[in-house]
């Protein structure tokens, strides 16, 4: 019971968890196979494995992303079953095993007296042999081993693994997600590691205590919580901004009591790094990536030129770009095309592919002083294609009849416009008519 | 009460729910493979069969009590051999052969030695076992679990040669396969379905008149799972009561129905009493009704629901847009521009929740994607950007307004967008 108590602390809001872990492996008569499932980051692996090694059972953890083959998935285990050391001069598993009938031959072998095997991201079992999943699920069964127990933890519910109706049902622990007091809890434990970066970003120790922390987190959760829930890069956020929060104090605008001031002066730093959430940058978005990119030119105006081309049908190329091309009357098409509802828009569904030569027409059609049609310009169609904006769709050794898309999306190529003096909504089909 | 004895009693209940309990109600069954065993043992008889039925029905428990008892005898050993195959472990003919060699015992006689083909291997192994007449031969009894995955093996070679066997009378071999499925002789093929000798032997859970008193049966099922004898303290005797109060009680049955409405799997009952006898505290040795309650409505739930309720409220902001989209397109496929666009319309119509950059909105619609609750449906996606590939919804959009009621602390704007998509 002491050994849970430390658990607990150690994992906040997973009270029961642990105890139903406890419940289920702690004594002699321990449950065959066990389905752990939940979000990402609500603890599950790691609390398997804190929950294994506090009470030393014999364990292997197997992470189906590392193991994809069946062959390195047996022998992983095997290997950490027997703390078996590969030696990097002379890598050899404890015993070679090809499929699961070598893998039960040799578990039978070692005679194991209490063994978990703890198997990660289960739901990839899925896409390998077909005998894997039944096997583990029914490996006490298989191999007539009494005090083997199986752990599968994957992301994903588990009515969703019974591919084949011969799958037998395990215990199954849900890992929900955690409330919001939860995720204060978990995040205040973090307090040290932030006063140390405190230290770290301004010489002289700025004093705060842990309900700054908190008030911190509260002003902090109120912005991103709804974004997200992922606890990984909430607290990841949480220690970017905690030092923008301190910087007033640091230079003595406002003191340390004063939550409203401190608020006023993090709610607009707070709202532009949840639009980077999950990014990992600093204040640099898509739109900002797209002036980073320093093109010629030319080759804007060839990309324009290709975005258009993607996302105009070629029957309206005439009416687009040529300067005379004679009055249109009104059709009851024309109506219904204004009409058109957002999700039947060319812009929504994709880019269509064209060809070089079209490419070309638009380009000299759209740019206003005459340029030579040289090697130069062919080259920088093929930049474009080396930097993926453009992704050519035929092989390489057709020269004839290239065709091309454009990858790119619309916020990226408004902002190559602007930068060239071009409006591209009046050349858009989706747009011309408003 | 010491805290050692509860324990010990704990234990032996867990232990009796894990372990494969006693044979019920199907002896003439087990007579009738007893004496299939028995008259090859003995007679050098060579027979097939195949014992189907569903799973948990207690197959393999049947053929194990019979087979313990014939291994009682005590010139067993001489007179037969047994080969166990697994459909789940020996996945083709190959390592099925190598297995039924090392449980012969016939390593080194094959050590060495090139075979033509398959079928002659198998006879090299039948022939060793065979000295002298037909008297003093050893027979051999293959059980084969899983035997419909024998059938999907390459020209089922396996299943072929040993029927052939069996039928031809080369050797007393009887093979004697357990399968779950019904239909497991449309699987043969014609040439190793007219070696069979089509004897099969059916076996249902609970018996045959499961029909009639079905849950008398599980009331009885689960009085000899929970109760224990083997012990008479004062613990035990306590426990051994409140399992017959339980038992007797009217609302527990009305649960049992309950649960055998949706699952007659003897599996789900050992599973659910399981988790109840594994939280039972030292202070309360009882089971409650309550509890199992409990239990029961877990058993019940959703689990696609409770999976909505641990997305953030931007991803189910997402799944309602989608929503809104199967509704009015009538299940027409939808991708990622298409469902932003009509997020970003519903965030800037709406107070409360913050306009979020798109690469965001597109990491949770990858979560989404990555929990299962949608599916691509575009054939050959590396050409096609993410953004524009075509997505299916995985989750009715009952289920999606299930989890909106049942959410706290969600913002209104957010529950009333979920029921009308007029913004």
């Amino acid at each position: 019971m002491k050994m849970l108590e430390g658990l607990i602390e150690r994992f906040p809001g997973r009270e029961t968890q642990i105890e139903m872990l406890h419940n289920l492996l702690g004594d002699d008569a321990a449950a065959d196979a066990i389905f752990v499932h939940g979000g990402p980051s609500v603890g599950k692996t790691s609390i398997v494995k804190a929950f294994l090694e506090e009470k030393k059972f014999k364990h292997a953890v197997a992470n189906l992303i590392e193991c994809y083959s069946t062959k390195i998935l047996l022998e992983t285990i095997l290997n950490e079953l027997t703390s078996h050391r590969i030696d990097p001069t002379d890598p050899q598993p404890v015993a070679k095993c090809d499929n699961l009938m070598d893998f039960l031959n040799n578990l039978s072998n070692f005679q194991l007296k209490r063994a978990v095997i703890v198997l990660d991201k289960a739901e990839q079992l899925r896409n390998m042999d077909f005998n894997l999943l039944p096997s583990f699920l029914r490996l006490r069964e298989l191999s007539g081993i009494p005090s083997i127990s199986v752990i599968l933890i994957s992301e994903i519910a588990f009515q969703k693994f019974n591919i084949k109706g011969n799958v037998v049902d395990p215990v199954k622990l849900p890992f929900p997600q955690y409330s919001k007091e939860e995720i204060i809890a978990i995040l205040a434990m973090d307090f040290d590691g932030c006063s140390k970066l405190l230290q770290e970003h301004y010489d002289d120790a700025l004093e705060v205590d842990v309900n700054f922390y908190l008030n911190y987190l509260n002003v902090f959760l109120s912005t991103f919580y709804r974004a997200c829930r992922d606890l990984c890069e909430l607290r990841y956020m949480a220690r970017i901004n905690f030092v923008k929060y301190c910087e007033p104090i640091h230079r003595k605008d406002c003191s340390a009591a004063d939550s409203m001031a401190l608020w006023r002066h993090i709610a607009p730093t707070l709202k532009s790094s949840l639009e980077v959430l999950y990014l990992r940058f600093s204040g640099q978005s898509g739109a900002l990536g797209a002036q980073a990119l320093e093109l010629p030119f030319y080759a804007k105006y060839l990309l324009i030129a290709a975005y258009l081309a993607s996302y105009n049908p070629a029957k309206d190329d005439k009416r687009l770009f040529m300067k005379h091309h004679g009055k249109k009357t009104k059709t009851m098409k024309d109506v219904k095309a204004k009409s058109k509802v957002s999700e039947q828009l060319s812009t929504q569904l994709g880019p269509k592919p064209f060809s070089f030569d079209r490419l070309l027409a638009i380009f000299y059609a759209i740019l206003d002083d005459k340029v030579g049609f040289n090697n130069n310009l062919l080259v920088q169609v093929s930049s474009l294609v080396e930097l993926q904006l453009l992704t050519s769709l035929s092989d390489n050794y057709n020269l004839d009849g290239q065709k091309y898309k454009c990858t790119v999306n619309f916020e990226f190529i408004q902002t190559i416009s602007k930068m060239v003096g071009f409006n591209i909504r009046k050349y858009l089909s989706d747009f011309s008519h408003i | 009460m010491d805290s050692s004895g509860f324990l010990k009693v704990k234990n032996d209940i867990k232990n009796k729910l894990l372990q494969q309990g006693p044979l019920e109600h199907c002896e003439s069954e087990r007579k009738q493979v007893f004496n299939l065993l028995q008259r090859t043992i003995e007679d050098g008889e060579s027979n097939s069969a195949l014992l189907i039925g569903p799973r948990g029905s207690g197959k393999t428990t049947l053929v194990n009590d019979a087979l313990e008892e014939l291994c009682s005898d005590k010139n067993f050993a001489s007179k037969a051999v047994l080969v166990h195959l697994h459909g789940l472990i020996h996945t083709d003919d190959r390592l099925a052969l190598i297995a039924a060699t090392k449980q012969m015992n016939l390593d080194n006689a094959v050590d060495g030695k090139v075979f033509g083909s398959f079928a002659e291997n198998l006879a090299f192994l039948l022939a060793c076992l065979r000295t002298g007449n037909k008297k003093t031969s050893k027979s051999v009894l293959f059980i084969i679990e899983d035997f419909d995955l024998f059938c999907s093996h390459h020209n089922q070679t396996l299943l072929y040669n040993l029927f052939d066997i069996s039928q031809s009378a080369q050797a007393p071999i009887c093979v004697l396969g357990i399968t779950c499925r019904l239909d497991v002789i449309e699987l043969l093929e014609k040439r190793v379905k007219s070696r069979f000798s089509h004897r099969q032997y059916f076996l249902y859970a609970g018996g045959e008149n499961a029909e009639v008193d079905g849950l008398n049966l599980r009331m009885e099922k689960i009085r000899n799972l929970l109760t224990i004898n083997n012990n008479k303290s004062n613990i035990v005797n306590n426990w051994n009561k409140s399992v017959s109060k339980l038992c007797s009680d009217k609302k527990f049955r009305t649960l049992n129905q309950r649960l055998m409405d949706i699952d007659l799997n003897e599996r789900t009952l050992k599973n659910v009493l399981l988790t109840l006898v594994s939280k039972l505290k030292e202070k309360s040795l009882e089971l409650k009704i309550e509890d199992f309650e409990t239990e029961l409505n877990e058993f019940e739930a959703d689990e696609v629901i409770e999976q909505l309720h641990d997305l953030s409220v931007l991803e189910l902001c997402l799944l309602i847009s989608m929503k809104h989209h199967i509704q009015i397109y009538d299940n027409q496929p939808m991708n990622f521009e298409m469902v932003y666009t009509r997020f970003v319309k519903f965030a800037n119509a709406s107070s409360h929740i913050q306009n979020v950059q798109r690469p965001v909105v597109m990491k949770a619609f990858e979560h989404i994607k990555h929990m299962e609750l949608i599916q691509n449906i575009t054939g050959g996606s590396g050409r096609l950007q993410k953004e524009y590939q075509m997505f299916k919804l995985l989750v009715t959009s009952d289920q999606i307004m299930e989890s909106v009621k049942g959410w706290q602390g969600l913002p209104t704007e957010v529950s009333q967008w979920a029921i009308s998509s007029l913004i």
